[in-house]
C-alpha cells in the first residue's frame, strides 16, 4: 500500500512543478484547474492534496510563494518554481521518460527475446 | 544530506510558528473555495449546491489542516506538546498530588544522585590529568609482624633522584608533599588554613596540567609557585596581573608563575591543594608518582626500583631491624590519594545499596500513587478511547505525564543531591569539604541524575500505562459512580504496596543494624573515665618562635633553647589553670589511630619477628591523669623520670600474652608494673599488648598533652586554649575534650547510622503513604456495599475489619517477604562489610525485631483514618446512591 501512494505523491509533485514551470506564477486553485484541465478530467482529484503537496516542494527549497490578489479580489499564495526546482523537473522527466520507454518494452513485449 | 537538513529545518520552523501557518492554509482553502464554488455555479449548480460540490472535491477542512500540519510539521512534537500540556494540566488541577509524588522522587533521586557524586569522586572518577591510568605512587613498607596497620614512609630527594634515573620503567617520577600548617601570606595578607603542596618542578609537566594563564613551570624555575584557580579567583579576581607576584609560605617568597586548571586539586582528594611550590632545595620528605612506560607491567617496574629503595630505606633508618622485610608497593594514583577512600569505600557502597532501595521504594510508591489516580480518571480514559484514541497514543500519553513528574523530581532532585554532598561530607571528620569531592553540576553528574529519572520513570510509569491498554470502553461509563475499578488496578496497586512495605523492612534492618552498631561502640569501655578529659594536640616545631617552624630557623630556636622547655612549660601553665587537677603529655596523640609499634629486649622475651607489642611514650603524671590504676606493681613516678635507666609499664594483655602464669616483675626487672587493659589509639580495635615507656626526650613533632579538670572538660577547653596560645598562638593544633576524640574515631559509624536512619525514615514514610492510599481505596471502593452491610444489620466493627481485611493482607505479604529478603541482606552484609558493624552476633535479632515492630506501628497509624471513615459510614448512603 504504502508505495502505489508514494508513486502518487511523486507524481502529484511532478505535475505540481510542471504546471508551475509552464505557466509561472499560479494560486493553488489554480494549479489544481490547469491539471484537471490538461488531464481532460481524467484525473479525479481531491483537491486539497495539492496544498500538501505544495507543503512538500516548498520544503525542499523547490518552489517559492508570495502573497497576492486573486482574480476574485480574494488574498491568495501565488507559488513560483525556483532554479532547484526546474533542475529537479528536468530530472525527474528524465526518469519518467526513461522508465516510460521501458515500460512500452515491456508491454510489447517481442524486443526482450533478443 | 543537505536535502534532509533542509527539510528538518523547515519542519522545525513551521513547529515554532504554527499558528501564523494555520492561519495562512485557512485563508488559502477559503480563497479556494470560493473559487471553486464560482466556477462550478457558472457551470449551473444553484448556489447551495455549487458549496456542497465544492466541499466535496475540495476535501474535508479539518481533516486537510490536520495533514498539512503533520506535512509541515513535525507530528510526535505535536502529540509530545499536546500531551505536555495536558500533563501540566493534571498536575495543576491537583497540587498536593503533584507535590507529594514529584516531593518523594526529588528525595529518592536527589538521594541517589547525592550518594553517586561522593562515590564517583572518591572511587571512580580519574584525576584531571594526562594518562591517568599509567601513573602509580610509589611506597616503601616496612613490614612490622603484628601490627595493625601498614606505616607510610616519605622518601628523601636521594630516593626521588634515584627513582628518576630508571627511564626504562618510569617515563616522568614527580615529588609532592603537603606542608603542614604553613604560614601563608597572598597579596600581602595573611591567609590561614591555605592548603600548601611543595612539588618537585616537573610535576605540572609531567602530569600534563597546563595552567590556564600565565606558564607552565620549567626547569631553570626556582622558588616559584602555581596557585590554584579558587586562589586566582578569590584574591586575585582572575586578574592577569597575579602572575609575576609574589606570596610568602613560612616567611619564603615564591613567584607566582601560573594558575592550575579549575578541576585540578592536585593528587589528595581530602583536602584540595590552593598553592603548589617548588625550590631548588628539595623536601625531605616526599610522596612519590611514577609514569609507567607504556609496555611495562606493574610488577616489572616494582622490581626494578624494589632493591634501591630497600637500600636507602635501611640507609636513612638505621634503627630498623634488618631481619624485617621492606616491601615496595606500586599503588594507582590516577584516582587521586585518599584516606578517606580507604576508610569509607565500603561505607559508601553499602549506603549507595541502601538508597538504590529508596529509590525503588519511591518509584513503587509513585506508580502506586499513579495507578490510584488512574482508577479515578478512568472515566476519561475511557471518553478518549471512544472518542478514537488509539492505545498507543494513550500509553504514550501517560508516559509523556511519567516524564513530565520524573523531569521535575530530578531537577529538585539534583538541587538536593548538592545539599546532601555537604551534609554528607560534614559527618566526617574533615576540616572543610574539599574542592574534590563536592558536587558538580557536570555533564556526567547530570547525565547520571537525568538517567536513573528516566529509568524511575520508566519503572513507576510501568503500572499505569500498562492499565491504559486495558479500557474497557463501556464498564465506566455505564456506571454511575465512575469509581467502580477492575480488578486488575486494584491487584497492581497492591502488588506496589506489598513491595514498598517489604523494601521498607529491608531499609529498616539497616538502618537497625548500624544503629545497634554506633550504639556497641559508643558502649565500648576504653579502661579510663572519659569525662572532664581534654587533650591538647600540640606542634612543638613552632615552640621557639611565632614566625616559622623551630626545624627551620635553627637559629632563632638556639637548639635546646625554647624547644626543650615548651613541654614543661605548657605542663606547669595548665596545671595552674583554675579547675585542673592534672596534667601529662603522650608522644602520639590519643584516638588517633596512630601509634609506635616498637621492640625491647627483656629477660625471657627475646626478639622475634612476629612479636610485636604497641607503645606508649608517656610523660609523669600520665597514669594519674588518665585515672589507669596498677593492677600489679606500681606506676611510674616523678623520681623515675630523672634518672636514665629503662624502666616500662605494661598492659595485662602484655603479661598475659608473654608471660602467661609468670610474675613477669619478677622475671623482667625492667617492667615495674602492670595496669589495667585501656583503649588508647582507636575505640574498635582489640586490645593489644601495650608496653609504657617514659617519655623522656622533648617530643619534637605534633604531640598531646592530657588535662584533667574538675566537672565539665567542655566548659575548661576556653581557659585551656587561651594558656596555650598565650605561649605561642602557633603551637595549639587542636583541641578536644576527650569524648569529642572518641566520637571522631566513630564518625564513619555515625555517618553511616544518621544516614541509614535517613534512609528508613524515607522508607517508612513511603510504606505509610501506600499503605494509607491502599486502605483508603478500598474504604471507598467499598462504600455502597459496606453501607449495605450496614443497614442489614452489621456492626460497626465487621465492617471495619471486612474494609481493611484486604490491607492487612497486603502489608502481612510485604513485611513476610521483606524480613525474609532483610534475613538474607544481613548474612551478605555480615560478609562484606563486616569492618562496619561492630559487636554484631549472629543470633542479635533485637534490630529486626525493632524494625518490624516500628513498621507495623506506623502502618497501624496510617490505617486509622480509614477505619474510621469505614466506621462512620452511613447506612443510609447505600440506600440513597444507589
Amino acid at each position: 500500500m504504502p508505495e502505489r501512494l508514494d508513486i502518487l505523491q511523486g507524481t502529484l509533485d511532478l505535475m505540481v512543478l510542471r504546471t508551475l514551470a509552464a505557466l509561472g506564477s499560479l494560486h493553488g486553485y489554480g494549479i489544481a484547474r490547469r491539471i484537471e484541465q490538461v488531464s481532460d478530467n481524467r484525473i479525479l482529484l481531491n483537491q486539497g492534496t495539492i496544498y500538501v503537496s505544495l507543503v512538500r516542494l516548498d520544503a525542499r527549497g523547490w518552489i517559492r510563494s508570495k502573497w497576492g490578489v486573486s482574480e476574485n479580489n480574494r488574498r491568495a499564495r501565488f507559488y513560483t518554481i525556483t532554479r532547484a526546482g526546474e533542475k529537479q523537473l528536468a530530472a525527474e522527466t528524465e526518469n519518467w521518460e526513461r522508465l516510460g520507454e521501458v515500460m512500452s518494452r515491456l508491454q510489447t513485449g517481442g524486443e526482450c527475446g533478443r | 544530506m543537505t536535502q534532509w537538513l533542509r527539510v528538518a529545518w523547515s519542519r522545525l520552523r513551521a513547529v515554532a510558528s504554527r499558528r501564523r501557518l494555520d492561519r495562512e492554509f485557512d485563508a488559502e482553502l477559503v480563497t479556494h473555495l470560493e473559487l471553486l464554488t464560482e466556477e462550478l455555479r457558472r457551470r449551473g449548480l444553484s448556489t447551495a449546491d455549487a458549496r456542497r460540490e465544492a466541499l466535496r472535491k475540495l476535501g474535508q477542512p479539518a481533516a486537510l489542516r490536520d495533514v498539512h500540519r503533520d506535512e509541515r510539521g513535525l507530528p510526535l512534537a505535536d502529540a509530545l506538546g499536546r500531551d505536555l500540556r495536558h500533563a501540566v494540566r493534571n498536575a495543576r488541577r491537583s497540587p498536593v498530588f503533584t507535590a507529594v509524588v514529584s516531593l518523594s522522587l526529588a528525595v529518592g533521586i536527589g538521594a541517589t544522585t547525592a550518594l553517586f557524586s561522593l562515590v564517583d569522586s572518591l572511587m571512580l572518577r580519574s584525576l584531571p590529568v594526562a594518562g591517568a591510568d599509567r601513573l602509580f605512587q610509589i611506597q616503601v613498607v616496612p613490614v612490622v609482624a603484628g601490627a595493625p596497620r601498614k606505616a607510610r614512609i616519605a622518601f628523601d630527594p636521594q630516593a626521588f633522584e634515584a627513582v628518576r634515573t630508571r627511564r626504562e620503567v618510569f617515563s616522568g617520577v614527580v615529588g609532592f608533599t603537603r606542608l603542614e600548617r604553613p604560614l601563608v601570606e597572598v597579596a600581602g595578607r595573611s591567609d590561614p588554613s591555605r592548603e600548601v603542596e611543595q612539588v618537585s618542578v616537573n610535576y605540572f609537566r609531567e602530569l600534563g596540567v597546563t595552567p590556564v594563564a600565565g606558564r607552565m613551570p620549567d626547569d631553570a624555575d626556582a622558588d616559584i609557585a602555581v596557585i590554584s584557580a579558587r586562589l586566582w579567583r578569590t584574591r586575585f579576581d582572575g586578574r592577569q596581573q597575579a602572575i609575576g607576584q609574589m606570596l610568602l609560605v613560612d616567611s619564603r617568597p615564591y613567584a607566582i608563575v601560573g594558575v592550575a586548571p579549575p578541576r585540578f586539586h592536585g593528587f589528595t582528594l581530602d583536602s584540595s591543594a590552593d598553592i603548589w611550590i617548588s625550590s631548588r632545595s628539595g623536601s625531605p620528605d616526599l610522596m612519590m608518582v611514577a609514569r609507567l612506560t607504556s609496555g611495562t607491567s606493574v610488577v616489572r617496574a616494582r622490581h626494578a626500583v624494589e632493591s634501591l629503595l630497600r637500600d636507602q630505606f635501611l640507609e636513612r633508618f638505621r634503627s630498623f631491624p634488618p631481619d624485617q622485610a621492606v616491601d615496595t608497593e606500586l599503588l594507582p594514583a590516577g584516582r587521586g590519594l585518599s584516606r578517606l577512600r580507604g576508610q569509607y569505600g565500603s561505607a559508601l557502597a553499602a549506603l549507595m545499596a541502601l538508597v538504590t532501595i529508596v529509590l525503588l521504594a519511591t518509584c513503587s510508591n509513585v506508580g502506586n500513587l499513579l495507578v490510584l489516580r488512574s482508577a479515578a480518571r478512568g472515566r476519561e480514559l475511557t471518553v478518549r478511547a471512544a472518542l478514537g484514541a488509539s492505545r498507543s497514543r494513550l500509553v504514550f500519553q501517560y508516559v509523556v505525564e511519567s516524564l513530565f513528574i520524573a523531569a521535575i523530581g530530578c531537577a529538585a532532585g539534583v538541587a538536593l543531591a548538592a545539599w546532601g554532598v555537604v551534609a554528607v561530607l560534614g559527618l566526617l571528620p574533615i576540616a572543610a569539604v574539599p574542592d574534590s569531592l563536592a558536587f558538580r553540576a557536570d555533564p556526567r553528574m547530570l547525565g547520571f541524575a537525568v538517567g536513573i529519572s528516566v529509568l524511575a520513570a520508566a519503572l513507576f510509569g510501568l503500572a499505569p500505562a500498562w492499565r491504559a491498554t486495558e479500557v474497557d470502553l463501556t464498564g465506566p461509563l455505564r456506571s454511575s459512580q465512575g469509581t467502580t475499578s477492575p480488578r486488575r488496578i486494584r491487584r497492581l496497586g497492591r502488588g506496589l504496596v506489598a513491595c514498598q512495605v517489604g523494601l521498607s523492612v529491608v531499609l529498616l534492618v539497616g538502618a537497625g543494624l548500624f544503629v545497634q552498631t554506633l550504639r556497641n561502640l559508643a558502649r565500648v569501655d576504653v579502661g579510663f573515665p572519659v569525662s572532664g578529659l581534654v587533650q591538647v594536640q600540640i606542634d612543638t616545631r613552632f615552640a621557639g618562635s611565632s614566625q616559622s617552624p623551630a626545624s627551620q630557623g635553627a637559629s632563632q630556636a638556639g637548639g635546646a633553647g625554647p624547644v626543650a622547655g615548651v613541654f614543661r612549660l605548657l605542663r606547669e601553665r595548665l596545671a595552674t589553670l583554675p579547675g585542673v587537677t592534672a596534667v601529662t603529655g603522650v608522644r602520639n596523640p590519643l584516638m588517633q589511630r596512630s601509634w609506635a609499634v616498637m621492640s625491647v629486649s627483656l629477660p625471657g622475651l627475646e626478639r622475634q619477628p612476629d612479636v610485636t607489642w604497641d607503645t606508649a611514650q608517656v610523660g609523669p603524671d600520665f597514669f594519674e591523669t588518665m585515672g589507669i590504676p596498677a593492677i600489679h606493681g606500681r606506676v611510674f613516678a616523678a623520681s623515675d623520670f630523672e634518672h636514665t635507666g629503662e624502666r616500662f609499664v605494661v598492659n595485662e594483655t602484655f603479661a598475659r600474652s608473654f608471660y602467661p602464669g609468670d610474675d613477669i616483675l619478677r622475671r623482667a626487672p625492667s617492667i615495674v608494673g602492670i595496669v589495667r587493659d585501656t583503649r588508647l589509639f582507636d575505640v574498635r580495635s582489640e586490645v593489644r599488648p601495650v608496653m609504657y615507656q617514659m617519655l623522656a626526650r622533648e617530643p619534637d613533632r605534633i604531640s598531646s598533652l592530657q588535662v584533667r579538670v574538675d566537672g565539665d572538660a567542655a566548659a575548661a577547653l576556653p581557659a585551656i586554649r587561651k594558656a596555650v596560645v598565650d605561649v605561642n598562638p602557633r603551637l595549639l593544633v587542636g583541641i578536644r575534650t576527650m569524648q569529642d576524640e572518641l566520637d571522631r574515631d566513630i564518625s564513619r559509624e555515625r555517618m553511616v547510622a544518621s544516614t541509614s536512619v535517613l534512609f528508613g525514615a524515607l522508607g517508612l514514610v513511603l510504606a505509610s503513604i501506600g499503605i494509607f492510599g491502599v486502605a483508603s481505596f478500598a474504604v471507598a471502593d467499598r462504600t455502597k456495599e459496606l453501607a449495605i452491610r450496614r443497614a442489614l444489620g452489621a456492626g460497626r466493627w465487621p465492617v471495619v475489619r471486612a474494609s481493611l481485611g484486604e490491607t492487612m493482607v497486603v502489608f502481612g505479604v510485604g513485611l513476610a517477604g521483606g524480613a525474609l529478603a532483610a534475613t538474607a541482606v544481613v548474612r551478605v552484609a555480615a560478609v562484606t562489610i563486616s569492618d562496619l558493624v561492630f559487636g554484631l552476633t549472629a543470633t542479635d535479632t533485637g534490630y529486626v525485631a525493632a524494625a518490624l515492630v516500628v513498621l507495623v506501628t506506623v502502618a497501624a497509624a496510617a490505617c486509622v483514618v480509614p477505619a474510621m471513615r469505614a466506621a462512620s459510614i452511613d447506612p443510609l448512603h447505600g440506600i440513597r446512591d444507589g
